[in-house]
């Protein structure tokens, strides 16, 4: 694990991924505490896909995926999972960062002082680092997949990000709905018992499952 | 292990044919294939690790065949060091290698075992805590022979490793090649004629995707002999009227006028001997028979 650590996440990795987080929560204006996810979900997806994007590409574009064709499948997929486990754990932390980051900087007002009938803080919290998880984990690997399909980081990354853009805009919010990929962002925060957003968490993760089983297949893709 | 194709053809999706219709038979020890460019040796190379697919033709090795039920076991019995590869730079020399023998499937003391076993022929030993991007261009070939050898193939290819080194390291890589290569196949491909004069005996000659030999070194000198002329003249204008004629190996300034050094069927009409028969040669002659 300490060699794939060292492998998928370089210092410019880590520079660049704090200081896009620590810039967000400083620029960015929330007022009330239920803002704070939606402000740093759309962000925090569109990080992961350009953080995860290389998790294999990188063996490609450096050929040595030449060389570890030779190798057992079952031991290239362990470490392409070992990678994406550890990029996408240090993005949930990175993300539990922002979130406190912008209480330091913000300072947002629980909206449970005015509404005792609001979510509570903590629920709100865990509210979203269950919706951020599934971000992080469908952003990642849908880059991951894309770059390795296209056997281009730049592929991987720009087709996210038109993805991206489609669901984080009012067409894709109107369209959606529910299933929307940013369904966390765009709920009904004045309705403390609608959880219906789940739904576009779920459609995520069926998605990142489908995404999983095909990989192997784009991976040992042999050329003609 | 031997290495047997028959009626190969690799045709990209753009059309272009990189081996057209190639036999071979690859024998036991270092095996060369030279020729230019272009000729198709990387993607035959491509072909036998099993990047790519070919359009036509057979391939055994050891009499198995390549197909994609087989793979598997063929894979098992490659080394590859591709001409250009850039392993992970921020490891150092011995995590890179442990983790490309993880990958690999060795267990883990072995991978250790094997390590120190190869570093120490490559002389990499006390540059195994360096950082992969620390090394030369040298180090890293050596240490990218190495990760080949690790899970100890019987079939090792080696594409071009010693363009753009220098010549101590070219000697060193050569002298790797031939010490891995006792009880092995080796592939080495390369258009550098000395590399091939220094490590092999056998080999094939390959230009636009066909093998215009293959065989023993001694046989293919011996194609050339009798056709190789030291001719000396005295000015530049003659020198040019014989390259336009002929095919020219080389030409040095002499005291005494210019040393041309001529492939000819028949004895050029100018002052000449007949030179003894090189390599570089024989390669030219076969090359542009």
């Amino acid at each position: 694990m300490r060699k794939e650590w060292k492998i998928c996440l370089p210092f410019y990795k880590v520079a660049y991924s704090v200081f896009c987080v620590a810039i967000l929560s400083v620029i960015r204006g929330v007022f009330f505490s239920y803002e704070v996810g939606a402000a740093l979900e759309p962000v925090m997806g569109l990080l992961a896909a350009v953080f995860c994007a290389d998790t294999y590409v990188q063996e490609i574009t450096s050929r040595r995926s030449e060389v570890e064709r030779l190798y057992p499948m079952k031991n290239r997929m362990r470490s392409i999972f070992r990678r994406m486990l550890i990029q996408e754990s240090y993005l949930l932390l990175l993300a539990v960062l922002g979130y406190g980051l912008f209480y330091l900087f913000q300072r947002p007002m629980p909206l449970s002082e005015m509404e005792p009938e609001a979510q509570g803080e903590m629920e709100l919290f865990l509210a979203y680092l269950g919706a951020i998880l599934v971000t992080l984990v469908f952003w990642g690997m849908l880059a991951h997949t894309l770059a390795c399909l296209g056997r281009s980081l730049w592929v991987g990354i720009g087709c996210s990000f038109l993805i991206w853009i489609a669901a984080d805009s009012t067409f894709g919010a109107n369209i959606l709905g529910k299933w929307n990929l940013f369904s966390y962002t765009f709920r009904n925060v004045e309705d403390s018992g609608d959880w219906s957003w789940l739904c576009g968490k779920l459609l995520c993760i069926a998605v990142c499952a489908g995404l999983a089983a095909v990989l192997p297949k784009i991976i040992q893709k042999r050329g003609s | 292990m031997s290495i047997e194709m028959k009626d190969l053809t690799v045709t990209f999706k753009n059309g272009v044919t990189a081996i057209d219709h190639a036999d071979l038979v690859i024998p036991k020890g270092v095996f060369g294939l030279l020729g230019e460019n272009g000729a198709g040796k990387t993607t035959l190379m491509r072909v036998l690790t099993t990047v790519l697919t070919p359009s036509g033709g057979t391939i055994s090795l050891d009499g198995i065949p390549y197909n994609e039920k087989n793979y598997g076991k063929i894979q098992q019995k490659i080394g590859y060091l591709p001409q250009e590869i850039d392993l992970y730079p921020g490891l150092t020399v011995q995590e890179c290698l442990e983790y490309m023998g993880d990958l690999a499937g060795i267990p883990k003391k072995v991978c250790r075992e094997r390590i120190d076993f190869y570093l120490g022929k490559a002389s990499l030993t006390e540059h195994r805590k360096k950082k992969m991007k620390q090394l030369s261009g040298g180090m890293k070939r050596r240490v990218g022979l190495v990760q080949a050898l690790l899970h100890e193939p019987e079939f090792l290819i080696v594409d071009e490793p010693t363009t753009g080194l220098d010549p101590e390291e070219r000697i060193r890589i050569r002298n790797l090649l031939v010490d891995f290569s006792e009880g092995r196949t080796v592939l080495f491909s390369t258009h550098v004629v000395e590399d091939l004069v220094a490590t092999c005996s056998q080999l094939a000659v390959m230009k636009k995707g066909r093998f215009l030999y293959a065989g023993g070194m001694r046989e293919l000198l011996g194609k050339a002999e009798g056709h190789v002329w030291l001719c000396r003249v005295d000015s530049e204008e003659e020198a040019r009227e014989l390259e336009r004629k002929y095919h020219v190996s080389s030409k040095q300034y002499a005291d005494d006028g210019l040393r041309v050094r001529v492939l000819s069927e028949e004895r050029p009409g100018v002052e000449c001997t007949e030179g003894k028969v090189t390599l570089e040669d024989a390669y030219i002659y076969v090359a542009h028979k």
